[in-house]
């Protein structure tokens, strides 16, 4: 029998050394991520809502637009007097607008050279208001004049609204601006305190089980069947006529109302969630095991628990995010909003939005229909804030699937 | 058999579920004051309930003041009357002690829930926005008032349905099945499109673009037997045929107690679904009309759910599809279409049926914006009129109940075919 | 060899081909260059042609499964992995190979690369399949081109899936009928919302549908004509098998000979007259239906005699379901034609291209007038007979591999039943179109060690009856010594030893194998110390250079840390991959210089460990 060497020490090939699991995987996650194109421009276009947001807040923006000066020509007749009667949309040269409260000294010499105040379409019911001037019946340009940037103007409030008083003209991009910051804070709140909400809840009843974990989910139950706006409105109404809301805090009250009633509504989908994620998660080794070393059943909820169900409320939370605004325009448009000031709606995108689309299709339209003369419709104060909630929701999704495809371990090989 | 006692043992789980919302708009409206209260909770309330009128009482508050412990008690928002206003109502006060309200609160609890289940659910508040929009509801019984425009929120929740399944599910399995190819990448952006555009926008900017496309051709407006564009009516000749000054699409006005789209004469709806009832009457292009009518406001609503369903049903597919069981059907031979369709699709059906129960509270959630664009006449328009300056609680209560009903019925449908479809639910 | 660049014989090399049958597919395009993913040269070994057991090259046609360097390789987030590189293996008519090996070695790609079920992140990149003389892998090298990313190991595939489609379509044809396929885990191999009888039955109509609705349309012609299946005029054919013809008045008489024969409760001669029965009408599916309808009838038979009229009764077809049975007639024999047609071109290497598109225009005429039988109702009603006709031969196939009562077997879900019995169920799937091959992954690792004898037993009678050649994979080196003829042993990817099972038992070579052997407990040395492979099977993402289990190898020499070894012969049919046995001696090394050059003498089995 032959005598055999020692054998030699395995040689194997070198590698780096790993330095931590958790950080390995969620290289790991960025690495599936960024593969997704989808999912980065919906990150980036988030940034830049984020970075929109936070310049806003610094930089003093105009609320609302002073009465403009535009250089056009109104055709035949007295523009004063003859209005609305002979200003024919045809007639009207491009124009070039100031929101300056004089006209400038250099006006441009376009259409006969004459800066002309003009007039909003009058209040028929109210003939004796004072015409507000915004740009005229073309599409503003995206301006940068007076230190300002200017989308147009947003006539808000209306026809219905102006009881006499000079109606607000807000900035369509300074509203937006404003609105960047509120839309952000108000989503992120409300599904970040509904998800803390529903974690623990979902949390609970899935870890002890039983008459716990029955009546939990008997709770979200009815809570998941009542269609969300409504149960919104009948939650702000109620706790609304308990407390008495009056003069200038009464929006800020309403606010908050409104906050309390969409987290009362949104925690039980993420009750839901954590439940189920809690429910695979206890069956795993390592709960077994930290139970068996001792550690008290509060302390593996909190420590191993909660950790490991996490999960799928970072999909659902950005998804949510997106769908708050949404919502919220909603329930302004139905007419329920926070208002600050009579018929001023509250700077948040949702809410623009929908004071936006009432005003244009109610009234603008409206009058348009009724009326068989020129009428302006203004379409960009619609535009711009839909495309900015469009976007906010959009980037918000694609983000939320990005996450969602990269978190999930069949799509990391 | 088998098959029975699930579905009685699913409608019995309804019951409990219905209690808890009960109970839940229950805490909240003894939240409101005494006046609201009667007006909310009590079947008995309203200008049949037991009330006396005090020339006495200072408030010109019309129809919300109530006795309580013999005092006249004013609560509620007070209007601000010009001294030219005239109090043209007398003051009617209603006895908190007739009508119950102070009895203890489990004691109102039973009789809350016993007359919600046997739908007494209070009246309409003449001096609400809604009661003065709207002709001919003023002091009926919410119940009977929502049974009326409930038909037309079905159908249009059906026809919504119908499109969004035929429309997702079929997409979202070939969106799976062809993944990351151009197929998949359009039916993600058509997903978090629908996601992002609110349904209000959409709606509105579907009405405005009509309307503008329409707006120089004044009586473009098709002039039909059921809606007179542009012309004067004369009400009390023609009083049953549907009218309205502007025709919006989809909208049709009637009084709400007479389904006025029938021809004149007609007396009888029978189901009270317009289609359903225009082809018994055998007028096919009334039908049509009813269900063009709906369509619009139908592509809209499943436009915003299509998004949520499909992302849902691409992914069940993606995870079904790597299952062992769709390795065998390959291995077995079997072509790769019928794989998809067959195997996988029978399997990602059982999981998309789920979400569909758990999408309906948004999906009904939605409605009243819809219906307000669109001016259908169903309970999501009630709704948003009833919560317009002057609330009217009694509607808003009814309307909750009535669509967490058809939430929950629904749930129950969906949980029945689900147990059709897939045997290991029903064989236990 | 140029061209190709796999080991190409000219005959099988793709020509381009133009005039005037040029065809997009044929377009006179230089074929696509070899794939980029090569292994790296420490790896590749001397350029030879491997050896095979079989030494000659031309179509054996007892081989039925013939395996050459096949390569397989998952594109993974950490870098390429391969699981297969350059497999040799073949499977007789008739035989089991084994092919045995620790988890991670690559037993189950080999089974799926053969049924080209690999997964996504995974593609089968080069090697020739061939099953009957067909290649499997052909057109592999235009489906997909692999582009390394810069700076890591990752690689790039960009698949052309029209391509890939069309080789689905190609395999759909073989999978089934030509190689069928078993795995692991029977719950979860069948779908949970389908009855046993649906899935097997669909198993039944894709191979053998043809014979079903032949049957069917057969007793249907001999009922219309004489009023029934049980009337005086019905004379069933005699097929001259059974010797001298009964002398009975038609069906009429065995109908009368049925119910006396179940009135004595003799099971075995119920079933013999019901199977007669069945025989005659051409149906083969009377006979379990009337053994299972009056098996336990006993003295009431002859009250049956209605229901068993009622069966007879349903060979007759209406008119719908006539159209619809010979509608699927049609689909089937076109369907075969189109399989044939794939089949044709894997087993010569050229497109058959015009006739396919004369055959896909034929099938999509044929799928439009299939389209109006698609009514909810009415399909139902039609497909009847032939849904009959489907469970009853599943509970044939039932009884085939010894499930108790098969009829609710048949009727239940996957669910319902056990473990071992959803393993015969897709034993019975598998062999019920009677396949050349069988693969069976690791068919009993799911299951109890008794239960686990009766499949074994199963399938080695099925095999005896049928012919099939098995490849069974597997890591328990017991149940390799119960069944296999003819044994692979793989490591990491490769095949290190193979040859017949009593040669690798008695004289096993490689130092791997012969670990294995010594890791199993012997029930006669008890006191001796349970040996294992030290170490654990490596990194297939970076395997070790040159032989891949010198890390473990007790006789690792220098010369294993850097080049591969080449399979050798040693012995007739034995081969084995280990430079050991290398015949070039390498003048050993310095270090561990007690290796012997040359071909050692065989190293004890109970190996002595240092």
């Amino acid at each position: 029998m032959t005598v055999v060497a020692p054998p030699t020490a395995p040689v194997l090939p070198r590698r780096a050394p790993r330095p931590h699991p958790r950080l390995d995987s969620m290289k790991r996650t960025w690495y599936f991520f960024r593969r997704n194109t989808l999912a980065l421009i919906g990150l980036g276009i988030l940034v830049s809502i984020g970075i929109i947001a936070l310049y806003s807040a610094t930089l003093p923006l105009p609320w609302t637009t002073i009465p403009a000066y535009c250089a056009t020509d109104y055709g035949p007749g007295n523009p004063t007097s003859g209005y609305p009667h002979n200003y024919t949309v045809a007639n009207v040269c491009p124009v070039i607008c100031t929101y300056e409260v004089t006209p400038p000294p250099n006006a441009a010499s376009l259409c006969g050279g004459q800066w002309y105040k003009t007039p909003l379409y009058t209040n028929s019911s109210n003939p004796s208001a004072t015409p507000v001037s915004y740009a005229g019946a073309v599409a503003p340009t995206l301006s940068y004049t007076g230190g300002h940037f200017n989308l147009g103007p947003m006539p808000l409030g209306g026809l219905a609204t102006s009881i006499g008083s000079v109606t607000p003209i807000y900035n369509v991009a300074s509203a937006l601006a404003r609105g960047s910051d509120w839309t952000l804070m108000l989503s992120v709140a409300i599904v970040g305190l509904g998800a803390i909400g529903g974690l623990f809840a979902g949390a609970i009843a899935g870890f002890y089980g039983g008459i716990t974990d029955d009546f939990l989910m008997r709770f979200t139950d009815i809570f998941l069947s009542i269609p969300t706006i409504l149960f919104v409105i009948v939650i702000v109404t109620a706790l609304g006529a308990l407390i008495p809301i009056h003069g200038t805090y009464g929006a800020d009250l309403k606010l908050l109302l409104l906050v309390v009633g969409f987290v009362l509504v949104w925690w039980p989908l993420y009750a839901r969630i954590v439940r189920g994620q809690v429910l695979v998660v206890r069956e795993q080794k390592y709960v077994e095991a930290a139970r068996a070393s001792g550690a008290s059943k509060g302390r593996t909820l909190i420590k191993h628990i909660i950790p490991n169900s996490m999960y799928p409320i970072f999909i659902q939370f950005s998804l949510d995010v997106g769908t708050i605004p949404l919502l919220i325009g909603a329930l302004v448009f139905l007419g329920f909003g926070p208002e600050m000031f009579p018929g001023v709606p509250f700077p948040e995108w949702g809410s623009i939005s929908a004071v936006s689309v009432n005003d244009l299709t109610v009234d603008m339209l409206g009058s348009c229909l009724v009326y068989h003369g020129p009428c302006i419709i203004a379409w960009w104060q619609l535009l711009f804030p839909g495309l900015a909630l469009f976007f906010f929701a959009i980037s918000v999704n694609l983000l939320s699937d990005g996450i969602r495809d990269a978190l999930d371990p069949r799509l990391r090989r | 058999m088998r098959m029975a006692t699930y579905i009685i043992r699913r409608c019995l789980q309804l019951v409990p579920v219905l209690i808890g919302v009960v109970t839940i708009t229950f805490l909240l409206f003894s939240a409101l004051p005494i006046s609201d209260q009667i007006l909310s909770k009590y079947g008995v309330a309203g200008p049949h309930a037991p009330c006396q009128y005090n020339p006495t009482c200072p408030c010109e508050q019309l129809n919300k003041a109530s006795v309580h412990n013999g005092q006249c008690e004013c609560t509620g928002t007070t209007v601000i009357v010009t001294p030219n206003s005239i109090c043209q109502n007398p003051v009617y006060v209603h006895d908190v002690h007739a009508l119950g309200l102070d009895k203890p609160l489990p004691i109102q609890w039973l009789v809350f829930v016993y007359h919600s289940f046997t739908f007494k659910w209070g009246y309409v508040d003449n001096n609400s926005f809604i009661a003065g929009h709207i002709f001919g509801i003023k002091g009926q019984a919410v119940a009977h008032v929502l049974a009326g425009f409930l038909p037309y929120t079905i159908e249009l929740a059906l026809l919504s349905l119908a499109i969004i399944l035929v429309i997702s599910i079929p997409l979202g399995n070939a969106a799976a099945v062809n993944r990351n190819r151009p197929l998949d990448q359009a039916a993600r952006v058509m997903s978090f499109s629908g996601f992002a555009v609110p349904s209000f926008l959409l709606g509105s900017l579907l009405v405005a673009g009509v309307t503008i496309l329409f707006l120089p051709h004044t009586g473009a407006f098709v002039s039909t037997p059921w809606c007179h564009a542009g012309e004067a009516i004369d009400h009390e000749f023609t009083y049953s045929w549907p009218q309205s000054p502007e025709c919006y699409p989809g909208q049709i006005v009637f009084p709400y107690s007479f389904p006025t789209w029938m021809p004149y004469g007609t007396t009888t709806s029978p189901t009270g679904f317009p289609t359903v009832d225009a082809l018994w009457h055998h007028q096919d292009w009334l039908a049509l009309d009813s269900l063009l009518r709906m369509l619009m406001p139908a592509l809209v609503i499943a436009y915003g759910s299509i998004a949520g369903l499909l992302r849902f049903v691409r992914n069940s597919m993606l995870e079904v599809m790597n299952l062992d069981y769709i390795r065998t059907a390959r291995a077995k031979g079997v072509p790769e279409r019928i794989v998809t369709s067959k195997h996988a699709g029978r399997n990602s059906l059982n999981v998309t049926i789920t979400v569909l129960g758990l999408t309906f509270a948004g999906f009904i959630g939605g409605f009243p914006v819809i219906e307000e664009v669109f001016h259908i006449n169903g309970v999501g328009e009630m709704i948003a009129l009833a919560i317009q300056q002057n609330l009217d609680f009694a509607m808003i209560f009814g309307s909750t109940i009535l669509f967490t009903f058809l939430v929950v019925s629904a749930n129950i449908i969906v949980d029945v075919m689900y147990a059709y479809l897939d045997p290991r639910v029903r064989l236990g | 060899m140029a061209g190709t660049g796999v080991s190409g014989d000219s005959s099988r090399r793709y020509r381009p081909t133009g005039g005037h049958r040029s065809h997009f597919f044929n377009r006179s395009r230089p074929a696509a260059p070899p794939p980029t993913v090569s292994t790296p040269s420490r790896d590749r070994g001397p350029p030879q042609a491997t050896p095979r057991a079989a030494p000659s090259r031309s179509y054996d046609k007892d081989l039925v499964l013939d395996v050459q360097d096949l390569k397989t390789y998952f594109f993974t987030y950490d870098g390429v992995l391969r699981a297969l590189e350059g497999i040799n293996l073949q499977a007789r008519a008739g035989h089991t190979t084994g092919v045995v090996g620790e988890t991670g070695c690559g037993k189950s790609v080999t089974a799926f690369s053969i049924a080209r079920l690999v997964g996504d992140p995974g593609r089968v990149m080069s090697g020739k399949i061939y099953l009957n003389g067909a290649n499997l892998l052909w057109g592999l090298e235009r489906e997909a081109k692999y582009r390394k990313i810069v700076g890591t190991g990752r690689v790039k595939v960009v698949r052309s899936f029209r391509r890939i489609k069309q080789a689905n379509e190609r395999m759909a044809a073989v999978r089934g009928r030509g190689v069928a396929m078993i795995f692991q885990e029977p719950g979860q191999a069948m779908n949970p919302v389908f009855s046993i009888a649906d899935q097997l039955g669909e198993a039944v109509l894709l191979h053998r549908g043809q014979e079903v609705v032949e049957g069917i349309l057969k007793a249907d012609a001999a009922s219309r004509g004489v009023g029934g299946l049980h009337s005086e005029e019905f004379v069933p054919e005699n097929t001259g098998e059974e010797g001298p013809v009964e002398i009975q008045t038609g069906m009429a008489g065995l109908v009368d000979r049925l119910l006396q024969v179940a009135a004595t409760g003799d099971r075995e001669a119920l079933r013999a007259v019901a199977d007669e029965v069945g025989k005659a009408t051409g149906l083969a599916s009377f006979g379990p239906e009337l053994f299972y309808l009056l098996r336990d009838a006993g003295p009431q038979a002859a009250s049956r005699r209605a229901r068993v009229m009622r069966v007879l009764d349903r060979a007759k077809l209406s008119g719908l379901q006539r159209a619809y049975v010979r509608h699927q007639r049609r689909l089937i024999i076109l369907q075969q034609a189109i399989n044939d047609l794939y089949l044709k071109e894997m087993k010569t290497g050229k497109a058959q291209l015009a006739s396919r598109s004369r055959i896909a225009l034929r099938m999509r005429f044929e799928k439009l007038r299939h389209m109006h039988y698609n009514l909810w109702g009415v399909k139902r009603r039609a497909m009847r007979p032939i849904k009959n006709e489907l469970f009853w031969r599943v509970v044939l196939l039932l009884e085939g591999v010894r499930i108790a009562n098969p009829v609710q077997v048949a009727r239940g879900y996957p669910h319902e039943l056990s473990g071992g019995m959803l393993q015969r169920a897709m034993i019975a799937m598998a062999l019920s179109s009677e396949p050349a091959l069988l693969l069976a992954d690791e068919p009993t690792t799911a299951l109890d060690v008794t239960i686990q004898a009766q499949i074994l037993d199963l399938m080695n009678q099925l095999r005896e009856r049928v012919g099939t050649a098995i490849v069974l994979i597997t890591h328990d080196l017991g149940v390799v010594a119960e069944v296999c003829d003819h044994v692979n042993v793989m490591y990491a990817g490769l095949i290190i030893e193979s040859g017949p099972v009593h040669e690798i038992f008695r004289r096993p070579l490689h130092p791997y194998t012969q670990g294995l052997l010594a890791s199993i407990p012997r029930f006669d040395q008890p006191d001796k110390e349970l040996s294992s492979i030290p170490g654990s099977v490596p990194n297939l993402i970076h395997p070790p250079p040159g032989c891949r289990f010198h890390p473990r190898c007790p006789y690792a020499m220098p010369v294993c840390k850097e080049v591969r070894p080449i399979p050798q012969m040693e012995g007739e049919e034995h081969m084995v991959a280990c430079h050991l046995y290398s015949a070039p001696a390498e003048p050993p090394a310095a270090t561990s210089a007690s290796a012997p050059a040359g071909a050692p003498a065989a190293p004890p089995r109970t190996g002595v460990r240092a």
